[in-house]
């Protein structure tokens, strides 16, 4: 995987620099002159299409769709931009179970993952002008799974982490329409008046992966200390951290600005991770088509 | 143009998790399947010592059974037949068609029968929660019927119970057939017949590829509840249908020395069951753990040992013999 990712990265990169360097000198200044910061309050809704994979359990994948819920905290500016989001998504799950000659075996696992995300991104000058904004920094991430499949016995439970530090880059290009524009359809022949609309590229890439995953039994017999003992530490006694595995995350997002300082967008989400762990692995991933709306709430 | 072949890219390159996950490995191929189970219990089941079980030996007598044309009935019956090698009720191949069970309570004689309890000696008990009790002997002892651990019981209701036997000489508590359940609601119970904190054994889960790795071993306690408890004698009834957690529990009594044992050996079941899925979708489970008494030896699997042997006699169903025994070791 690591190989996949060097291959990839440079690639992209070079694709941002080259639409950089086609801009004129003049723009470049006019735009760095621009240095209010704006904070928004985001709420988004996103309908996902998941897959996971854990191979303590089961060689199978298992495909579901579900809803996810996201509430954000952004602070942007021309040269750099601190967001911190916190979502949580549900969905249901069953397995890809071959066609049997016989009876066909099903299923049915439920999927909850909770997630904090926190990033901070710096203006890269260089690869920058006044229609393209790129920014590059840092992410820490983390995110818990619970699942329960309950033909898994006492191994129902799936309970791991991810935790990873991730490097960022973000493209953002500005598309606004800045003249009005009539379109000619036929009988109709709408106008389009100005409008603000960025176009943005997220790539997250994890440096360091950390997954928290059951021992190598998976279920395991711990220590009883009476009706003291609580059945989540019992459940969590023998699960490890391992710092291997990767994680990648992408996000393109289109947003439209209203006059007021509000804006909507549309963004499709693809997430994958593979967590190695100390003794088998778990896999999953995501796309997550995602409809958010920014409270504008303060200018500085 | 330019813009659609940049995010064409962009999904493109955003969802190639394919390329980076292994392949999908789910087969209804048998030989697949047989080797997928075959080495999940190689790398995880835990009781091959003390069963003398030699797994390699398994797989040579059962995998030539199998051939790519096997039926998937004919898949079912040799992976079941494999399982049963192990000896456990805590293995089960569990499939839309059928559950393979290797059924431990048949290796020895039944020694409860529900009907002569209710009919002769509790015709109108009191049930309280997952309790059935009530006063036998002249209210010189209490009985009370625990059939599942899987049933649940609040501390109110124990609580009940046990005020309502308080002036009794003794307790029986039957967990004759008691097949198991949450392994919770053994220190739960065992909490109220106890003043102290007592160390009662250990347990230990398979921690490597060898047959004969394993973790650190783990502390087994029980600790005083602090509702009511009864510290007078209590006699436990099992049989070979007391099973998994009974088998807990009747093993964790040995440190007891107010309770006393009776009935036949429990089943046994000491080891805690995984869960698994194969390639081809079905479901299996097997135990991946030692229950260890406080010496350190792990018979419990093979069943705890009552105290006091005593033998249900089915050649007169208004009498039971091993509560008649009871009744007798309390009141005298």
């Amino acid at each position: 995987m690591n190989k996949t990712i060097v291959i990839f990265l440079p690639f992209l990169l070079m694709f941002f620099s080259t639409r950089s360097f086609s801009q004129d000198r003049d723009s470049l200044n006019k735009h760095t002159a621009i240095q209010e910061t704006n904070y928004y309050t985001l709420v988004s809704v996103g309908l996902t299409h998941s897959s996971y994979r854990d191979f303590a359990t089961s060689p199978l994948f298992y495909n579901g769709v579900g809803l996810d819920l996201n509430a954000v905290w952004l602070k942007r500016a021309d040269k750099r931009e601190r967001i911190f989001e916190g979502g949580f998504g549900i969905s249901a799950h069953s397995p890809r179970v071959p066609e049997s000659n016989f009876i066909q075996p099903g299923g049915l696992a439920g999927f909850a993952n909770f997630r904090f995300y926190y990033q901070e991104l710096w203006k890269l000058e260089a690869l920058s002008n006044a229609k393209n904004n790129t920014k590059i920094g840092g992410t820490f991430i983390t995110t818990q799974n619970i699942r329960g499949n309950p033909a898994l016995q006492n191994n129902a439970m799936g309970l791991e982490n991810f935790t990873n530090l991730m490097a960022s880059a973000q493209w953002t290009r500005d598309i606004s329409r800045t003249e009005s524009k009539q379109l000619n359809l036929w009988l109709f022949k709408p106008t389009l008046k100005p409008v603000k609309r960025d176009l943005r590229f997220l790539l997250n890439v994890g440096v360091l992966n950390f997954n928290y995953r059951p021992g190598y039994a998976y279920s395991y017999d711990s220590e009883m200390n009476g009706t003291d003992t609580n059945p989540v530490s019992w459940v969590f006694s023998n699960y490890k951290w391992s710092l291997n595995g990767f994680r990648l995350k992408t996000q393109l997002e289109y947003i439209k600005y209203l006059p007021n300082g509000n804006a909507r967008s549309w963004s499709y989400v693809w997430e994958a991770a593979h967590a190695p762990g100390k003794h088998e692995a778990f896999q999953m991933a995501s796309h997550r088509l995602q409809y958010t709306i920014h409270f504008h709430t303060k200018k500085r | 143009m330019r813009y659609l072949i940049l995010i064409i890219s962009i999904l493109l390159f955003s969802s190639c998790e394919k390329a980076l996950f292994k392949k999908d490995i789910g087969s209804i191929e048998p030989l697949e399947n047989f080797d997928y189970l075959w080495s999940e219990v190689d790398k995880k089941y835990s009781y091959f010592e003390l069963k003398n079980i030699n797994w390699n030996q398994v797989r040579s007598t059962y995998r030539p059974m199998l051939s790519e044309n096997s039926s998937e009935e004919e898949l079912f019956n040799v992976l079941a037949a494999m399982l049963n090698e192990l000896r456990d009720d805590h293995t089960n191949l569990i499939t839309p068609f059928n559950v393979s069970v290797y059924n431990a309570a048949l290796t020895g004689a039944k020694n409860f029968r529900g009907r002569t309890i209710e009919e002769f000696y509790m015709p109108n008990p009191w049930r309280t929660g997952a309790l059935t009790h009530d006063f036998l002997s002249n209210k010189e002892v209490g009985y009370i019927r625990y059939s599942s651990f899987m049933s649940d019981f609040s501390d109110a209701q124990m609580d009940l119970v046990l005020e309502r036997y308080k002036n009794t000489k003794g307790i029986i508590l039957d967990l004759r057939e008691n097949g198991g359940g949450s392994i919770f609601n053994v220190p739960k119970l065992l909490g109220r017949f106890i003043n102290s904190k007592t160390l009662v054994g250990y347990s230990i889960t398979r921690n490597g590829g060898e047959h004969n790795e394993f973790g650190d071993k783990e502390e087994f306690y029980i600790t005083p509840h602090d509702g009511i408890r009864y510290t007078k004698p209590v006699i436990v009834l099992i049989d070979k249908g007391s099973y998994s957690a009974t088998t807990f529990f009747s093993l964790a009594t040995k440190a007891f020395l107010n309770v006393t044992l009776m009935g036949d050996a429990t089943g046994g079941g000491g080891g805690l069951p995984n869960g698994g899925q194969l390639p081809n979708g079905w479901n299996y489970r097997f135990s991946i753990s030692q229950l260890l008494d406080l010496n350190g030896d792990n018979y419990a699997e093979d069943g705890v040992p009552a105290d006091i042997n005593v033998a249900f006699d089915w050649s007169d169903l208004t009498k039971d013999e091993i509560l008649e025994k009871a009744i007798e070791e309390i009141v005298n």
